[in-house]
């Protein structure tokens, strides 16, 4: 760690999130709780403060010269706060730090999202994904100046606005709604900063900021290009509901001017949303009144139908699925668990290529939203969000199988190394399967996770070492996000196959595509705050 | 297991769909031992995400990369990567699919016991 100069500030910590000099940033962030006792929640939330009026952009669809459209990311630094929070708990003590050091790490790599997909800003996108600085080196080529700083202020593309107040809630929650989906950003907002600033309204202000998020969904990504959202939408509204409960309501301000008004920005897409509407008027005209458990749960021969539906069948195959477990009695959680439950298959057995994880595990995430939503919350559409997230599942499934499997990412077989796994002393297992997770090395990885999951009940530690050593990858918030959704939906699964979500995780963390070949951020984290076994 | 049906029955089914196929494995391996370069270039033009059918037409490449390298002349498959490897990044599954290490390593992992008429290759 380079000698810092001058006093650690929630000043400098801004400028620094603001002109993009990541590395500075993370390091006042670190000194401001190590040195000068900052509470993380407080330094959290003036990191969001930060970032905020800046992460908006006009449209997620870009209007070329030529008339195509390309898309524009979403903004990530609020999924990495969402899952960084999440996993404080999983992980614990001075460990727990890790994801938030991580989310640190990424907020000024994510700003300015639309200047950064033109190589007119630098950040993760634009160093990254766009290559700028082979399109537009600097002076001196050995340096990459889309790896910050910024050479020019961000843009503000949504300016803050004033609530909007007047009327009932009952009128004021379907306004907003309205305006979220005709993409009249300032209504929408207006209106949530109105009703958010009486915590009687809280509640159904969550349910209906979830509903907006949810019900806003690409019917496929199949040679979509930029027109899809892969689930943002309902993840920005998750990401808002567990950060606010987490600040604190009255002290979200700026998390809200972050997540509102991008839910009404373009595109919005509601045609699955209206397919589904649709089936389930047809068949399941009490959909509403269907429990969210029953004591009729998936039959072992149903978790296998579901499976051979999502991973190797198309859309109606998944509908007719689904809507046959509801119509004899099941309930949604318990087809909602199925669902998580079966697409575990397809990162087990057939996901190779390090690049096609990050589709379907975007849809796992809005899974885990929908699954979220069903267990805290009322609402009558429930069941249909069940259909929407395995119909996404399927779709990014589709997606990847639609084009030709490239041999050269082939994946040595798990059970080769089961042997050798079953071999290691189970209170010697876990050391050795996070040096195999760090070390991207999938074959090894599950085979120890299935020998682990054998040999013993223990889960809660295993989970810990996966997500410890996943948290050492740094621009990536979706590293957390994915880590936050499966120990939640492990968590309150109630399928006889929970374990395959760890399966899934496993190969997952162990061989998705890495964004930095080396570890920067963890070794800051590390040199602040020393934790005892690194 | 139904109550009406025994094991036999549904082995005997198993057995008809069986023949089914091997007479069709039968039939392709003709066809691929006798296609031209331009026949085959233009079967792998169709999994091109663009032209694809549909997932369930694209998952059938790699049966169909098993097919060839099983009955397929070397010389006509080398042909056939060579074209794809020119074409660049969007087409790099097909001709690293069709590299001589990839036909070794498929040549020798796709079994044919002796008591069957075909290789044992993969479905889908």
């Amino acid at each position: 760690m380079g000698l810092i100069q001058g006093a650690a500030t929630v000043d400098r910590l801004r400028e620094e999130i603001q002109g993009v000099r990541y590395r500075d940033a993370t390091s006042t962030f670190c000194r401001l709780m190590t040195e000068q006792d900052r509470p993380l929640k407080d330094m959290i939330k003036a990191a969001i403060a930060s970032a905020a009026p800046y992460v908006q952009v006009p449209s997620h669809l870009m209007q070329l010269p030529n008339g195509e459209l390309r898309g524009v990311n979403y903004d990530h630094t609020i999924l990495g706060w969402r899952g960084a929070i999440s996993l404080m708990g999983e992980l614990g003590g001075s460990r727990g730090i890790l994801p938030n050091i991580q989310a640190m790490w990424y907020v000024p790599q994510g700003l300015n999202v639309w200047e950064q997909v033109i190589c007119e800003f630098p950040g993760h996108y634009a160093r990254d994904g766009e290559q700028c600085g082979k399109k537009f080196p600097g002076p001196d080529e050995s340096v990459n100046r889309f790896d910050g700083p910024a050479w020019n202020v961000p843009r503000i593309y949504f300016q803050d606005h004033d609530p909007i107040e007047g009327g009932s809630v009952d009128e004021r929650l379907a306004r907003m709604n309205w305006a979220i989906s005709e993409g009249d950003k300032a209504e929408a907002y207006g209106l949530f900063l109105g009703l958010a600033r009486d915590p009687v309204n809280r509640r159904r202000l969550k349910d209906a900021i979830l509903f907006a998020g949810i019900t806003d969904l690409q019917d496929t990504i199949i040679n979509r290009g930029g027109y899809q959202n892969i689930g943002h939408k309902a993840l920005r509204a998750r990401a808002l509901v567990d950060i606010a409960d987490y600040l604190g309501w009255d002290n979200a301000h700026e998390l809200f001017y972050t997540v509102v008004p991008d839910l009404g920005c373009s595109p919005r897409l509601y045609g699955l949303w209206s397919e589904i509407c649709t089936i389930c008027k047809m068949e399941l005209p009490g959909y509403a009144s269907i429990p969210k458990r029953s004591d009729k749960p998936l039959t072992e021969r149903e978790l296998d139908v579901l499976t051979e539906a999502i991973v190797w069948g198309g859309p109606f195959d998944v509908n007719a699925a689904i809507m046959g477990f509801f119509k004899r009695g099941a309930g949604i959680l318990d087809v909602g668990d199925a669902v998580i439950a079966c697409f575990q298959r397809y990162l087990i057995d057939v996901l190779e290529h390090p690049n096609a994880f990050l589709h379907p595990t975007h849809a796992l995430d809005y899974m885990n939203v929908v699954q979220s939503w069903v267990r805290d919350y009322d609402n009558p559409h429930q069941v249909k969000a069940v259909f929407m997230g395995a119909r996404f599942m399927n779709d990014t499934i589709r997606s990847n199988a639609n084009f030709p499997r490239d041999p050269t990412f082939n994946l040595e077989p798990r059970a080769k190394y089961r042997s050798w796994a079953d071999d290691i002393p189970i209170d010697r297992l876990l050391p050795v399967l996070k040096d195999h997770v760090l070390a991207q090395d999938a074959p090894r990885s599950c085979a120890l996770v299935d020998s682990y999951l054998e040999r013993t009940s223990e889960r809660h530690d295993l989970l810990d070492t996966i997500t410890y050593a996943a948290c050492h990858w740094q621009n990536d918030p979706h590293v957390m996000r994915n880590g936050a959704s499966s120990l939640e939906e492990f968590r309150h699964n109630r399928t006889s196959r929970r374990d395959d979500i760890i399966r899934g995780y496993v190969k997952h963390q162990s061989r998705y595509v890495k964004r930095a070949p080396t570890h920067d951020c963890f070794h800051v984290y590390v040199d602040y705050f020393k934790p005892a076994n690194a | 297991m139904s109550d009406d049906q025994t094991l036999a029955e549904f082995w005997r089914i198993r057995n008809a769909a069986a023949v089914t196929l091997a007479l069709t494995e039968e039939q392709m391996r003709r066809v691929v031992q006798t296609a031209s370069v331009e026949q085959l270039v233009a079967l792998f033009e169709t999994f091109s995400p663009a032209r694809s059918a549909g997932p369930e037409w694209t998952r059938t490449f790699d049966p169909l990369v098993e097919h060839l390298w099983a009955w397929g002349d070397s010389e006509t498959i080398a042909a056939v990567a060579e074209l794809f490897r020119a074409r660049g990044l969007p087409w790099a599954s097909v001709a690293n699919a069709l590299s001589p290490n990839q036909g070794d390593r498929l040549r020798a992992a796709t079994p044919h016991p002796s008591w069957a008429r075909q290789p044992a290759f993969g479905l889908i």
